[in-house]
């Protein structure tokens, strides 16, 4: 017991030191990174590591005669988790979105600290304490909060109706429905039914379990398979159209999708929303290859309303590229990211 | 071509080499081993990486590098013929940020990812900010970084070799020994003093807006190259995302920029006059209101970005100079620029990729004053072959694979020039749009969602149109001309700034139907447009904004002095209910006992 609980300490305060060295600068502000895409998940792990740090540390430091009180227990947990709310968490959150998270957490803690009477009792002791003010330390305090509570208040109000500007939030549909059919240079593509036509193996044929085989390896780096090499001279079917589609997105696409696919292109920092992460699992991997077909032909103009055709600067690809050229680009977009598409059934 | 290439790099190198011989002579100093620049020591060539690293190299180049860097290394992938700067040419080893005297080989040990010991390794890791290289940290591991280098300084430069001890040497600059001048009052006058005396301004400006010499510059092999503006210190190729770190600008003057007309200052100053330098370029880079360094967004790597722009009230006549108190002492905004690349022609290259903009309004007119970095002023000669209100005018964008001669970088500076321009665009009747509904922000949607256009040009026209859509010719709204305004409009060492008076507008006597009604409190989407004559923009093409909001700031409301007040005057009543109730719950405890 007392072993796992001075590992939980250990974690905790190294977690502690770790983080407010990276918000202060101590440490780079990189030193662990949240990658895009598993961020939720890293975000919870780190807080559930973070919460058995703190009982370990509240374990050790009874354990070592210096308990300390469930009252600044509940506090400082309540407030460690909206710190690192507003400096943990990037791309920052709205302040609306954390008072949210603050209102939920509170509650948590409170649940926490009224789960059993006794616990209550020790919980609301140093507030009953400071309200009857019996020692000189508690009449003082008393004394303070009779009149920082209502500066602080009225501050607070005042701070709240001064006529401030914030950026307007606007939620915007990232996927919105496709339609059933599109029609592009002149022919139409049902999206259920077209198939990408350089999805072929070596002797021609539609083959996606050929082309699946050959993409690029998940894991760090994404790269690609040894003996699948898209710059081979002999590179035939799919791999050969791989190259060719990529040479068209870093002639077209990169510029905003970036050379990695990230969304990190040379104007990306320009617009609002941001270009398409295609590495981050909640976007091609989610889709089909036709709707993604769709959304490159017809661009941002081609959105349905609520995907704020308005903001979108993704150009409809129809105007400057061919249907080749479109269903080659989806393909190496697969290809460079090393997701499969998804499929209609 | 490559052996052409080849023997100009010699050629090139050659004379560098007599013209450090020549200087080392009339200073009277002993060119031998022992006399390095101040702040130098020699360093050892690092081994050769091992045959598997290489071979694990060509996986990650062959996936992440071969598009713009091409298959041997040329610099002349698919990417390359639209880009510029150029993809880096490996070929003749010419690599621009580094720890080593001027012409060395860079730092490259595939066994040392150790940072300001590895000038490769940097650069992969945090990419090269102001070109199209991205970090490539958090993508590659730091074993694959090393894996790619080792191909690449193996395999791919040609014309010399990193182990080769008869023809190379490192001498290496010192910078984590040397202590670095705290930047005093006293140090930066010095700098000021001395980028004057070793003419640092012939190129980079008098302001050091890199407005200098624009046109004449061109690297090792024939392209364009634009000095950097000292004022954006993200965009410094060795900036090493760490923009306003002194140690960078440091290290780029001491060694000078390989490849470029970039030279190393090592031999003509002592080491504390280039902090002193250091220290005076790093004050110029853009800061806050305090002075303090912008906030940068580390996924961007360019300073962060507010979407309001706030406009201040004013009593009375908004002035016209710049240089009033009303505009020094008003906060700017950042308005990042990128190209248009949505519709033809595409801007591939736009060479404006910032505004900043300020707000005033009185009770009639909002005022907007914007300024932006351009090295070059343009104006067209003669009269445009288009109209004014022409929006799909013949410019042809860049063609994607033209080969080096045919390439956008080839082309810099050899447009046809236009006007530089500046334009706001606001929605109309914004109010009325359900809610998340805006006009696109390419010259409005249609009749229905109409944009409001204000655009100034450097032929000193300023005129106001409707747009209606991205390929629409506007319509000019010259009842509208009447009523705007230039208020100031100046080039200056590389540097627009431009004053636009326009009336509030509202619903009553306003043409309510193509005018912008700037309502106070409320949010107005804006986008801004410009343009860069010398790099031929022209209609769509141009460097857009995204949507931003216009908000012109409401005086403080007077319920904002009394509600607080009730509200503290209501908590101290609770508290004293919360006290004697407590008292009264502690007494009866008492009685009943």
């Amino acid at each position: 017991m007392k072993a796992i609980m001075s590992l939980g300490a250990l974690i905790g305060v190294a977690g502690l030191l770790l983080l407010s060295g990276m918000i202060v600068g101590i440490v780079p502000s990189d030193t662990v990174r949240l990658i895009e895409g598993y961020m939720p998940v890293q975000v919870i792990a780190e807080l559930i590591l973070f919460v058995a740090g703190f009982t370990g540390i509240s374990y050790m430091m009874s354990a070592m005669g210096m308990t300390f009180p469930r009252f600044w227990q509940g506090i400082s947990c309540w407030a460690f988790v909206l710190l690192y709310l507003k400096f943990r968490v990037y791309p920052p959150i709205p302040f609306s979105v954390r008072a949210m998270y603050g209102t939920v957490s509170l509650v948590a803690v409170f649940m926490w600290v009224s789960a059993n009477e006794e616990d209550w009792q020790k919980f609301k002791q140093p507030i009953m304490n400071v309200l009857d003010a019996k020692t000189g330390g508690n009449r003082l305090l008393r004394y303070a909060y009779l009149i920082i509570l209502p500066i602080l208040i009225g501050g607070f109000s005042y701070n709240a109706m001064v006529p401030k500007s914030e950026e307007p939030i606007e939620l915007r549909t990232v996927h919105p429905a496709p339609p059933a059919s599109t029609k592009v240079h002149g022919k139409t593509y049902t999206l259920q039914t077209s198939q990408n036509p350089y999805r072929v193996n070596p002797e021609g044929k539609y083959d996606q379990e050929y082309s699946n085989a050959n993409i690029v390896e998940q894991g760090m780096g994404r790269l690609m398979k040894p003996n699948a090499n898209p710059w081979d001279k002999d590179a035939q079917g799919y791999l050969k159209y791989v190259r060719e589609g990529g040479e068209i997105f870093y002639q077209n696409c990169h510029f905003c999708h970036g050379d990695n696919l990230n969304g990190r292109g040379l104007h990306a920092f320009a617009f609002n929303p941001i270009p398409a992460n295609f590495t981050d699992p909640g976007t091609i991997a989610q889709l089909q290859e036709t709707f993604i077909f769709w959304r490159v032909s017809k661009g941002g103009i081609g959105l349905p309303n609520e995907g704020f055709p308005w903001a979108s600067v993704m150009p409809p690809w129809e105007q400057h590229l061919t249907v080749d050229e479109i269903w080659k680009v989806v393909m190496f977009e697969y290809w460079h990211t090393g997701y499969y598409p998804r499929t209609w059934d | 071509m490559k052996n052409s290439f080849s023997l100009k790099a010699g050629v090139l190198s050659l004379t560098a080499f007599g013209v450090i011989l020549l200087s080392g002579n009339a200073g009277g100093l002993a060119f031998a081993a022992d006399s390095l620049p101040a702040g130098f020591k020699a360093g050892a060539l690092a081994p050769e990486p091992s045959a598997d690293m290489i071979e694990a190299g060509k996986r990650v180049y062959f996936t992440k590098c071969v598009w713009c860097h091409g298959v041997d290394g040329a610099g002349d992938g698919p990417g390359a013929d639209r880009l510029w700067p150029r993809p880096r040419n490996f070929n003749q080893g010419t690599f621009k940020i580094r720890h080593t005297a001027s012409g060395e080989l860079p730092l490259f040990d595939a066994k040392k990812p150790v940072e300001g010991q590895n000038d490769l390794f940097a650069t992969v890791t945090h990419g090269l900010p102001g070109s199209a290289m991205p970090p490539w940290e958090g993508i590659l591991t730091e074993e694959q970084r090393l894996q790619v280098l080792s191909f690449v300084t193996t395999q791919l430069v040609k014309d010399r070799k990193f182990t080769d001890t008869k023809s190379e040497s490192q001498t290496v600059l010192q910078l984590a020994e040397l202590a670095p001048i705290a930047a005093s009052e006293e140090s930066l006058k010095k700098g000021a003093e001395l980028i004057v005396e070793k003419k640092c301004i012939e190129c980079h400006g008098v302001e050091g807006r890199g407005d200098g010499n624009a046109f004449n510059l061109k690297d090792d092999w024939g392209f364009s190259i634009q000095p950097a503006n000292w004022h954006k210190c993200w965009n410094f190729r060795g900036s090493r995302q760490d923009p306003y770190n002194v140690k960078n600008i440091f290290r780029t003057f001491s060694t000078g920029v390989n490849g470029t007309p970039m030279p190393s200052f090592a031999d003509n100053t002592t080491v504390e006059e280039r902090w002193h330098i250091a220290n005076f370029v790093n004050s110029l880079c853009e800061r806050d209101g305090e002075g303090k360094p912008l906030p940068i967004d580390p996924q961007a790597d360019k300073p962060k970005i507010n979407f309001v722009v706030p406009s201040g009230k004013v009593e009375g006549e908004i002035s016209a100079d710049p240089e009033n108190e009303l505009w020094t002492k008003r906060a700017r905004r950042y308005i990042a620029m990128g190209g248009q690349i949505t519709h033809k022609p595409r801007n591939f290259v736009n060479r404006i990729d910032d505004l900043w903009v300020k707000s005033l309004y009185n009770e009639t007119h909002v005022v907007f004053m914007f300024q932006w970095d351009d090295r070059t002023k343009s104006v067209a000669e003669g009269k445009l072959p288009w109209a004014p209100t022409s929006v799909n005018v013949e410019v042809k964008e860049q063609d994607p694979k033209t080969g080096e001669e045919g390439s956008i970088a080839a082309h810099q500076n050899n447009y046809t020039v236009y006007n530089d321009a500046v334009a706001m665009e606001t929605a109309i009747k914004w109010k009325e749009l359900p809610a998340p509904i805006k006009p696109r922000y390419l010259f409005g949607s249609n009749e229905q969602f109409p944009m409001d256009i204000v655009k100034w040009e450097a032929d000193g026209s300023l005129r106001a149109f409707k747009g209606t859509g991205w390929d629409k010719d506007f319509e000019q709204r010259f009842d509208y001309e009447e009523n705007i305004k230039l208020l100031f409009s100046e080039w200056k060492n590389g540097r627009w700034t431009v004053i636009i008076q326009r009336p509030l507008g509202d619903k009553k006597e306003q043409d309510y139907d193509s005018d912008t009604f700037f309502e106070m409190g409320q949010y107005i989407p804006t986008v801004f447009f410009a343009w860069d004559g010398h790099n031929g923009d022209a209609g769509r093409k141009m460097a857009v904004s995204a949507f931003y909001y216009t908000f012109l700031e409401p005086p403080t409301p007077q319920e904002a002095y009394i509600y607080p007040v009730a509200i503290a005057a209501g908590v101290v009543l609770l508290e004293g209910w919360i006290l004697t109730r407590r008292s009264n719950k502690r007494k009866a405890k008492a009685l009943s006992r």
